[in-house]
Formats: C-alpha cells, sequence, structure tokens
C-alpha cells in the first residue's frame, strides 16, 4: 500500500483537515472584522470543506481495508460519514450567528477535527485505532465545550466533561488492553475469532464491562451520563448541538461494531427472567436505566438545554435497544434513529441558539409566547420536540417504531419484549415534558410582543431541518433501505 | 381494426365530458354549457357517422360487419377467467341507434335552447342533458351487459334527476320518484339475469373474436341445454329476466305506470327525450340479447317462450294503452300512452319478425315520435304553458309551421299509406305478426291497435288545432301559472294570443318532419334495404300478393280510425273547454274507464303500495318496540356497565393515577438531586457502576 493510495482513502478526512488549516489563516486575516460575520465566514469554508470531503466520499472506492483494519471503507461507513459531514455542515451553519468568542478559527478548526475524529472513528475496525479517533473526538469537544471563556458555567461543563471523559478513557483503555490480552490481536475480527468457544471469564467480563464505561459515557448513558446535563447547559449552543449529534452518530456506530463484531461470541442474553451474561443484558440494564432515569429526570427541569439533556439520555437508552437487538435490523434502526435524532438535536439547538441570544437565556420563561414573535422557529421547534416525543407522522415516530420492532425480533421468543414495553411506557412520560416547553411557546404569554429578528441563514437552515424530519417521517423507506442495503453490502 | 373501432367510447365519453365541465361551470354560463352540450352531441353524431360508414363499408363487401374491442377494466383472479373485460361493438344495430339517438339527440338540444331559454337552471339542465345523451350512448356501444347496466342505470339516474327537474313542484318530484322506482323493479329483473347469465357463462361480453361471448353459439348451446327448476331452459330464464328490466325501461305492461307521469313531469323536452330515446332503450336491450331470447335447442322448430312472453306483452300493450290514450286530454300524456303503445307494436315486432322489423318501427318512430313531442313542446310553449288540448283549439292560424309538420308526425304515426314512414314499419310489424305460427290473436290486436292510434291522434289534432281557440278569455291562470314557474312572464298583452315558436325551435321540427316522410322508404318490401343491413334474411319479394292485400287491410284499418276522429270531433267542434268529450256522452261508462287508465295506478295503491305501507308499518312496528327495545336493553346495559366503569375510575384507578403521577415526578426531583454538580461524586458512580454491573455479570452467569 502506498502512501499516495492511503492518502485517496483517506482523503475526505485530509480534506477536514486541510480546510480547517485554511480556517485558522484565514481567519487571522479577518481578524478586525465583526465577530457574526467572522463566524458567517468560517462557517462558510468549514461548510465548503465538508462538501467536498462528502462529494469525495462518493467517489471513493466502495470497498477498501488498510492495514488490517485501521482505515475500513465500506458502504455503510461512507453512509455514516456522509451522515456526519451533514450534521456537521448544519452544526457550523447554525453557528454563524454566534458571538461567544473571539477566536473563530480555532473554534472552527476544533469543530472539523472533532469530525475528522469521528469519521476515523467509524472507519476503525481495530481497537488501537478506534481509542485513537475517540480521544481525538472528545479532546476536541472538551475544548468546544470550554470556548466560551466569558462564561463560568461553560469552563465548569468543560472540565467536568473532561475530566469524567478521561477516567472514562482511562477504563475503556485499560478493558481494551485486556481484550488485546485475551485474544492478543487488535482486530474486531480476530479478537471475536480468538474469544469464540473459550467462554466468559472474569477477566473478560471486566474487560467487556470497562469497555462499554467508555462508551456508555460517549453516548451519555446511565450510569456514565452525569457529565451530560452540565455540559449540555454550559457549553455554547453550537458545541451542545454537535456533542448532541454527530458524536452521537460515530459513537453509537462504533460502539454497536465492537460489540456485535469484536464480542460476537460472548453476547449473553438480555430475555427476561433467564438472561445469559454477556453484552446484551449489560446493554439492555443501561438502557432501561437510561430511559427511567432519563425520562424522569427532564420533567423537572427549568432549563430547556438541560431538559434536552436529559432527554438525550432517554434517547440514548432507546437506541441502545437497537444494539441490544444484536441484528442487521438492530443496526439499520440504530443508525436510522440516531442520525434523525442528530438532524432534530441540532435544530433544537439551533433554535435555543437563537431564543438565547435573542432574549437572553434558555429557561422556560424565555421561551415563553415565542409563537407570537417568531413564529417560523416556533414552528420548527414545534416539529422537532414533537419529533422526539415520537409523534407521527414525523421522523422520531418511525425511529422508535423501527427500533422497537427489532428489539422485539432481536432475543428469542420476545426476550426483549420487557425493555420495549419499559420503552414505550417512557416515551408516554416523556411527551410531557415536551409539551411543557410547547405549552410555553404556544400557550404562554409573551414578556413583550416585540418581534424575534431571526437572521435569514438560520431560517432556511431550520425550516429545511424541520421539513427533512417530517419528510423522513412520511417517506422513512428511502434512508432505511438504502441503510440496508449498506449494511448487507459490507457484510456485517 | 379501423380507428373507429378502437375509439367508438368517444361517442359517449363527449357528451359526459361536456356534462362534467358544465356542472363545474357556474350558474349564469348558459352559452357555455348549452354550446359545449351541443358540440358533443354533434360530435358524437359525426363519430357515429365514421362508425355507420365503417359498417356500410364492409357490408357492402359483404364480410362480417361485426367488430368488437375489449379491454379489461380489472382483474379480479389470475387468468383470463378472473378478468372482468368490457368492450364496445360496432355493428348494423349500434350504428343505427347510434347515428338515430346522435342525430335526434342533437336536434332536442338546440329545440331545449330555445324551450328551456327562460329557466333559471339551464346550465343544469343541459348538464343533465348531456350526461342523459352519454348514458344512451354508452347502453348503445356497450358490448358487455355489464357496460350496458352501467350506462343503463346512468340513463335511469338522469331520467330521474329531469323528470324532477323543477323539483319544487310536487307532481313532478313525485313523478321523478315514481319513475325511478318503477323502473327499478325492472332493473332488479335485470341485474339478477345478468348474474345468472355470469355465473353460467363466466362472462358478460355479448361477443368476442374467439367466440367465448355470452350471445355466441358456444354460450347459447350450453344454456339452452339446462333447464330450471320448472322444466324452463336457462336462456329463456334469463331472457324473460332482462326483458323485464327492458320493460321497466320501456314502459310496457305492467310496469307502464311511471311513463305517463314523467309527461305530467314538468319539461316537455326531457318528456320528449324519455319519449324518443330512452324507452327505445328497451326495445334495443332485447335485440342485443335476441340470440338469448331466439336460441332454441337443436332439432326443435318450435317459437321460443321468451319470445312469446315479448310478442304477448308486447301486444297487450299496443292496444292498452292505444285505448287509454283515447281518453286523455293532456297533450304530452297522450303522446305519452301512444308511446307506451307503440313500443308495444316494438316489442311485438322483436316477437314475432326479429331485430330488423323491430328496429325498423324503433327508427321511424325515434324520428316522428320526437316531432310530435316537439311539435306539442311547441304549442304548450305557444299557449303560454297549456297542456290540456280542450283549452286549445284552431290554433292552426297562429302557428302554422307546427301545425304542418305536426300533421306530419301525426300521419306518420297514424300510419297513413304509402307516404308516411310510420306507415312501412307498422306494416312489417303486422305482417310478420300475420305470419306468426302460434297464434294470430297478437296480429288482431295490433290491428285494433292501429284503428285507435289513428282515431285518438286525429282527436287530439283536431281538437288542438281546428275550430277556434278556446283558451283566451276565460283562461284559468292557475295552472299555467304554477306551469311557467322559473320563466319569465310573458308579456300580458299577448298572454291571450298563441304565438309562433322561435326558429330554434321550428327548424329542428321542419327536419324531423322531413325524416318522418323520407325514413319509411329505406324499408319498404321492393326495397328492404334496412332489413337486409340489419343482417336479417329477409324474404320480402317486392309487393306479394300477401303483402299488398295486408296493406289494403291496413290502410283501410287507417282511413277508419281517421274517418271516425273526424266524425266525431271535426264534424261540429266543441266550442267550449267544459264540454263533456263527445265519446264521454256516448259512452259514459267505457269513457270512464279509459279515462281512468284502467285504474291500474288504483290498483297498484291499493295492492303493491298498500301492502308496502302496510309492510312498513309493521317493521315500523316491530323497530320500534321490538329492535329498539333490544337496543334500549343494551344501551341501558352498556350505561349500568359505564357507570361502574365511572366510579372504578375515579376512586380507584384515578387516584392511583394521581398518585403515580405525583411519584413520577418525585422520582424526577430524586433522579435530578443526584446531580449534584460535584465531580467526585461523578466519578464515584463510574467506579460503582463498573464494580456492580461485574459482579452481576459474573454472579448472573455462574448462576445461569
Amino acid at each position: 500500500m502506498s502512501y499516495l493510495e492511503l492518502l485517496k482513502l483517506a482523503l475526505p478526512e485530509t480534506i477536514l483537515v486541510a480546510t480547517a488549516f485554511f480556517i485558522l489563516v484565514a481567519d487571522r486575516s479577518t481578524g478586525g472584522l465583526d465577530r457574526r460575520l467572522r463566524f458567517r465566514i468560517g462557517g462558510l469554508i468549514a461548510s465548503v470543506g465538508c462538501a467536498l470531503a462528502a462529494g469525495w466520499i462518493a467517489v471513493t472506492p466502495a470497498h477498501a481495508n488498510v492495514m488490517n483494519g485501521l482505515l475500513v471503507i465500506d458502504p455503510l461507513t461512507r453512509l455514516v460519514k456522509a451522515g456526519i459531514l451533514i450534521l456537521t455542515i448544519l452544526t457550523v451553519l447554525l453557528s454563524s450567528d454566534s458571538d461567544f468568542t473571539e477566536h473563530v478559527g480555532e473554534y472552527m478548526a476544533l469543530i472539523l477535527f472533532a469530525a475528522v475524529g469521528m469519521m476515523f472513528l467509524v472507519s476503525a475496525e481495530d481497537i488501537l485505532m478506534i481509542f485513537v479517533s475517540l480521544e481525538l473526538t472528545s479532546l476536541s469537544l472538551y475544548i468546544l465545550t470550554a470556548f466560551n471563556k466569558r462564561n463560568i458555567k461553560s469552563a465548569e461543563a468543560a472540565l467536568k466533561y473532561f475530566l469524567f471523559g478521561g477516567m472514562a478513557a482511562a477504563f475503556t483503555l485499560f478493558g481494551l488492553s485486556l481484550v488485546y490480552g485475551l485474544s492478543g490481536s487488535t482486530n474486531l475480527h480476530q479478537i471475536a475469532a480468538a474469544l469464540a468457544g473459550k467462554g466468559l471469564d472474569p477477566l473478560l467480563v471486566v474487560a467487556v464491562v470497562m469497555t462499554i464505561v467508555g462508551f456508555g459515557f460517549k453516548v451519555a448513558a446511565v450510569p456514565f451520563h452525569l457529565w451530560a446535563p452540565d455540559a449540555y447547559e454550559g457549553a455554547p449552543a453550537p458545541s451542545a448541538a454537535f456533542i448532541a449529534s454527530g458524536s452521537k452518530v460515530a459513537s453509537f456506530f462504533i460502539f454497536a461494531k465492537l460489540l456485535m463484531i469484536g464480542f460476537a461470541g460472548v453476547e449473553g442474553s438480555g430475555a427476561w427472567r433467564s438472561f445469559v451474561s454477556g453484552w446484551i443484558p449489560t446493554v439492555a440494564v443501561i438502557a432501561g436505566a437510561s430511559m427511567i432515569l432519563g425520562n424522569l429526570a427532564a420533567i423537572v427541569q427549568g432549563s430547556v438545554r438541560r431538559l434536552l439533556a436529559y432527554s438525550a439520555i432517554a434517547h440514548a437508552g432507546y437506541a441502545l435497544l437497537g444494539i441490544a437487538a444484536n441484528n442487521e435490523d438492530g443496526v439499520a434502526s440504530l443508525l436510522y434513529y440516531v442520525l434523525t435524532y442528530g438532524l432534530t438535536t441540532v435544530g433544537a439547538f439551533g433554535v435555543i441558539a437563537v431564543v438565547e441570544n435573542r432574549t437572553g437565556g434558555d429557561t422556560m420563561s424565555h421561551f415563553a409566547g415565542l409563537s407570537r414573535r417568531a413564529p417560523l422557529i416556533s414552528f420548527c421547534m414545534f416539529v422537532f420536540l414533537l419529533s422526539l416525543a415520537g409523534i407521527p407522522p414525523l421522523a422520531g415516530f418511525f425511529g422508535k417504531f423501527y427500533l422497537f420492532a427489532a428489539a422485539v425480533k432481536g432475543g428469542e421468543n420476545l426476550g426483549l419484549l420487557w425493555l420495549v414495553i419499559l420503552a414505550i411506557a417512557t416515551s408516554a412520560v416523556s411527551l410531557y415534558y415536551y409539551l411543557k416547553v410547547l405549552k410555553q411557546i404556544y400557550v404562554a404569554a409573551p414578556e413583550t410582543n416585540e418581534p424575534v429578528q431571526v437572521p435569514i441563514l438560520q431560517q432556511i437552515v431550520l425550516g429545511l431541518i424541520a421539513a427533512a424530519v417530517v419528510i423522513l417521517g412520511c417517506v422513512p423507506a428511502v434512508v432505511v433501505d438504502a441503510l440496508k442495503t449498506a449494511i448487507q453490502a459490507a457484510g456485517h | 381494426m379501423s380507428w373507429i373501432v378502437k375509439n367508438l367510447w368517444l361517442i359517449p365519453a363527449l357528451p359526459v365530458l361536456a356534462a362534467g365541465l358544465s356542472a363545474l361551470a357556474p350558474q349564469r354560463c348558459r352559452k357555455f354549457s348549452a354550446g359545449l352540450a351541443i358540440g358533443s352531441m354533434i360530435g358524437a353524431f359525426l363519430l357515429s357517422l365514421c362508425a355507420f360508414a365503417n359498417v356500410l363499408g364492409h357490408h357492402g363487401h359483404g364480410e362480417e360487419a361485426r367488430q368488437v374491442f375489449n379491454v379489461t377494466w380489472f382483474q379480479f383472479a389470475e387468468g383470463s377467467a378472473g378478468a372482468l373485460q368490457l368492450g364496445w361493438i360496432v355493428d348494423p344495430l349500434t350504428t343505427v341507434m347510434l347515428v338515430m339517438v346522435t342525430f335526434v339527440g342533437t336536434l332536442i338540444f338546440i329545440y331545449s335552447v330555445g324551450y328551456m331559454a327562460h329557466d333559471q337552471n339551464f346550465t343544469r339542465f343541459f348538464t343533465f342533458l348531456a350526461l342523459f345523451a352519454g348514458g344512451m350512448l354508452g347502453v348503445v356501444i356497450a358490448n358487455s351487459l355489464l357496460l350496458l347496466f352501467i350506462s343503463w342505470e346512468i340513463v335511469g339516474l338522469t331520467s330521474y334527476l329531469l323528470i324532477g327537474f323543477w323539483y319544487h313542484k310536487p307532481t313532478a318530484a313525485a313523478a321523478a320518484k315514481k319513475a325511478f322506482i318503477t323502473t327499478r323493479i325492472g332493473d332488479v329483473a335485470f341485474l339478477l339475469g345478468m348474474v345468472w347469465l355470469y355465473s353460467q357463462t363466466g362472462t358478460l361480453l355479448f361477443y368476442t373474436e374467439e367466440g367465448t361471448g355470452c350471445m355466441q353459439q358456444a354460450a347459447l348451446t350450453k344454456l339452452v341445454a339446462q333447464t330450471t327448476g320448472v322444466g324452463m331452459a336457462v336462456s329463456t330464464a334469463i331472457g324473460l329476466l332482462i326483458f323485464f328490466g327492458a320493460v321497466g325501461k320501456s314502459g310496457q305492461v305492467p310496469l307502464h305506470v311511471w311513463l305517463p307521469d314523467a309527461m305530467e313531469g314538468p319539461t316537455p323536452v326531457s318528456a320528449l327525450i324519455h319519449a324518443a330515446t330512452m324507452v327505445a332503450a328497451g326495445v334495443f336491450l332485447v335485440a342485443r340479447v335476441y340470440p338469448l331470447m331466439s336460441v332454441v335447442p337443436e332439432g326443435s322448430t318450435a317459437t321460443p317462450v321468451a319470445l312469446q312472453v315479448v310478442t304477448w306483452i308486447g301486444a297487450i300493450t299496443a292496444i292498452f294503452a292505444a285505448s287509454i290514450a283515447v281518453a286523455q286530454n293532456d297533450i304530452k300524456r297522450i303522446l305519452a300512452y301512444s308511446t307506451v303503445s307503440q313500443l308495444g307494436y316494438m316489442m311485438m315486432g322483436l316477437g314475432v319478425g326479429g331485430v330488423a322489423v323491430a328496429m325498423f318501427h324503433l327508427i321511424t318512430h325515434a324520428f316522428f315520435k320526437a316531432l310530435l313531442f316537439m311539435g306539442a313542446g311547441s304549442v304548450i310553449h305557444g299557449c303560454h304553458e297549456e297542456q290540456d288540448i280542450r283549452r286549445m283549439g284552431g290554433v292552426k292560424k297562429y302557428m302554422p309551421i307546427t301545425f304542418i309538420t305536426y300533421a306530419i308526425g301525426m300521419l306518420a304515426l297514424a300510419g297513413f299509406p304509402v307516404l308516411f314512414s310510420g306507415f312501412w314499419s307498422k306494416d312489417e310489424i303486422l305482417h310478420a305478426a300475420h305470419g306468426w305460427p302460434v297464434s294470430h290473436v297478437p296480429f288482431y290486436l295490433g290491428i285494433a291497435g292501429a284503428l285507435l292510434t289513428a282515431f285518438y291522434m286525429t282527436r287530439q289534432v283536431v281538437l288542438v288545432f281546428f275550430g277556434s281557440y278556446r283558451g283566451g278569455h276565460d283562461h284559468n291562470h292557475s295552472r299555467s301559472v304554477s306551469k311557467s314557474h322559473g320563466k319569465k312572464a310573458e308579456s300580458s298583452h299577448s298572454a291571450s294570443e298563441p304565438h309562433e315558436s322561435p326558429l330554434v325551435m321550428t327548424a329542428p321540427l321542419m327536419i324531423l318532419a322531413a325524416f318522418a316522410i323520407l325514413l319509411g322508404f329505406i324499408g319498404t318490401p321492393t326495397w328492404p334495404w334496412f332489413q337486409t343491413f340489419l343482417g336479417t334474411h329477409h324474404e320480402g319479394g317486392g309487393f306479394t300478393k300477401d303483402v299488398v292485400s295486408l296493406m289494403i287491410i291496413s290502410s283501410a284499418i287507417v282511413f277508419a280510425g281517421l274517418g271516425l276522429g273526424w266524425w266525431f270531433y271535426g264534424r261540429k267542434p266543441i266550442a267550449k273547454a267544459d264540454q263533456p268529450d263527445v265519446l264521454e256522452t256516448l259512452r259514459p261508462d267505457i269513457y270512464k274507464v279509459l279515462e281512468n287508465k284502467y285504474w291500474i295506478d288504483e290498483l297498484y295503491e291499493k295492492s303493491v303500495i298498500a301492502f308496502n305501507a302496510w309492510f312498513a308499518k309493521v317493521c315500523d312496528f316491530l323497530d320500534t318496540w321490538i329492535w329498539s327495545g333490544l337496543v334500549h336493553l343494551v344501551s341501558y346495559v352498556v350505561i349500568g356497565f359505564s357507570w361502574v366503569n365511572r366510579v372504578i375510575d375515579e376512586y380507584v384507578v384515578n387516584l392511583g393515577f394521581d398518585q403515580g403521577c405525583k411519584r413520577i415526578s418525585l422520582g424526577g426531583g430524586f433522579f435530578s438531586r443526584l446531580q449534584d454538580g460535584r465531580i467526585q461524586g461523578y466519578l464515584r458512580a463510574i467506579g460503582i457502576a463498573l464494580v456492580l454491573l461485574v459482579i452481576w455479570l459474573i454472579w448472573g452467569g455462574s448462576g445461569s
């Protein structure tokens, strides 16, 4: 394998890195301009870079495997990478109204670096590469969280996120090293082959659980979720949006891949009253805990960001059903779910960013009567929140439906039915707190009737996202079919 | 297969499209909708001429003149048996009807522009009219009994709409209902026959190129070979059921009652379109399924039972309706009974002589009857909506064109020898009836009917056109006012005098009058072109002795009728409207019977309708006391049950739910208090979770 060929295969990532450097340089030369303008320019360049990368992904070969799993390209990873790039573009476009920092170039570059980390993460089938990419992503996100230096909450959130993340990463690294020790390989397929038939000895249990800890942290599942509310609340809105969308997509994907491929022999069973220890019952328990805790804690939140954070924990619980299902439909439904969830969340944070910028906060009362002051984005928020609650015909409904269906099919003899019932019950609870926000927006009287000025770009992007949420909910087959063909082509 | 065969569907589609468009047009687009309807009819007429020319071409070359085009409508099961096919047919019968219907229809449409000029629902009228024409043409082109039935029902619907067009008039609304329900009785039989036919033959197509149609030899042989429970051949039973549908539509005894009432209905134009075209649909239907009616077991030479029934019904209707017409005073009602009577002739013609004979009379009758109805309309229009012939008189001098054309129509209907078409076509039927092997009674009934026809037409013409005008000053306005609703009141200075109708109404009259004379010559015994065109072998070897003697007899009969009419009414014209009829003074008992139409309506009132009302009462009783009691019982049980439910709900479930909700909220608070913001606690949580999970998994793993 020549370096030229490697460069060609890694060109999308390379383009992003180059774009990041270009933004750094370009931002230097525009230092005197208004911050919002600089955000706009930077966002534009970053979007173009992402679009180029996405375009290149479309023309790269469909199958490639560099150095035994360090960089794997197949239709599925291409699809997920494209999804991550789209979410990145939406994030940077929505950030163009911000003015929280002087260091616009650095901010944009870090978003792109995080995106690069996610893309490598998606492509990796080697635990070492997985860990390195994970760290690249995480470190970028820690800094992004801290970027609003004038806000003490931002710094606090970043510190908590970092400490928590560092600890989780330590566990993961320890767990992965145990895995290497047990199997003698870093490639997922070879690990699976080596572990096959050995049974579940306590050391392997520790290894599996430790590995799960790290990813549980990334996807904010209970009990590794504790960083999430603080980070969502304190981070600048675009950072929070990115943590909640792109990062989730990549993490869930690699989480599923690691468990389903790497630990293929030790899945166990999560069936009610007849569980067999392995990673499925662990994931099932984490999922159940996440759904309960996330949904219940969200009820009492006064800050919309914290509310979304707990809702994200709950959604992580739902999404874990797809992993626990451990079949092809599970993967397809998981990816459909996290992609549409990411889309919806980016939109919701976009609305929050606008409201914060114009009204100065994100508590419920800041949203009061928003429909009379900014009807369009209010309607977009309406669509996003109802989609999160899973109301037909929005994307969230089909996503949940598909996930639950996959989970029901997943365990033998409807073994995961208990988890699905729990999911349906808790998602009924979730409607309550989403409607609380919508009630503020549509029913409560505003303090002033002065219209909220929403930049035209924000309006367009939010409107497009809302339209996409509706369309994906109405014709989910477009994405689901693409995912299924890609999964079959990838041969998982 | 030529272009016209493939696209024959355009003929009914054009008027239907016009109907659809003018249904969407606002009320004030009068010219648009009339123009559209007339234009579509002209288009249909031109296409019909194409089809006619096509058949003529085939006919001239001595080829098989029948061409069909079938399409699969929908597939309800696998294979050809599961395909429901519709289709259309181009054969002499269809094309002759097509040309007649579109031509007469066009004239009627044009005439309506004048007749309906003052009606505020002009647009709606043309919508119905066009839809009607579309349905009628659908009946004509259908090569599938199902398509025929669908179109047939469209015709029934539009007939209902047109009869009840002035629905604010109670008589019109009642007449519409009567027409609809009466014809529906026939349609039920028709539908049964159709279903039966389908179950026997598996197809409703009349003809296919492969010979699998239900009117083709294979199917017919199968049908005639089977017998029903009462010993009748299946073909006969099905044929009779279908014939009963035709009885309803064509106003044959005993379902004739609706047709005169439809004339009582408000629009002479719609009355006309019924008389001239729709009622002919019944005759056409029988002609279409004639192979089914006439099929006999191989080797048998007996006259098929179905045709005997057709003949008898036709003959009885012919004399029966003609006798009633003698004692009617409403100008349209007389024509209506006359139509029923003539339809009886056609049915008889079908029974005794076959398709060609009946169709010949159908075509000639359509023209002169349309002429008569339009003439009557013109008279009514000119006499300020007066319909009672006793209140007319002397109209000849006010309306010369109408008089001349009407006289031509009347002579044609009466069968005045040689000159008029009605003579030739009626003579054909009588000739065939004379040679009928089963019985001679239909022939005598026909002769008697012809006498009556000549008589009552003379009576009508004399009363309307001769003598002196009796409407004038003692004009009773209450009647005409109710008739002229929706029309602009005529200016008062001319209210007393009749006036000639506008050209848009008289022009169609003149055209039709020409045809009423000329059409007869395409079917004379020396040159039976029409009969050979319709494809039946016609033995007519010119004016044989037999034919000539029959002609002389029937001429004598016609002259007798005319003379008798003149003797009674023309000699000394009645001077006042309320003077009793000559016949009434002569034989009051008979006159009373005829005037009251043999009390058939009353009989139905007392029997069928009374039974129906009684049955309805019984049902009502059952409904109120028995079914309703049951329903109430059930509802009380449900109410009681729901009361119990409510109690449980309020005191058990809701209480629990409220507490549950409270607990959920508390739980939320508890969980969010876990989030105390201390990072040490967070990190401890990871460690604890790890340890717990590992312990659980190991313990669980060893435990299982």
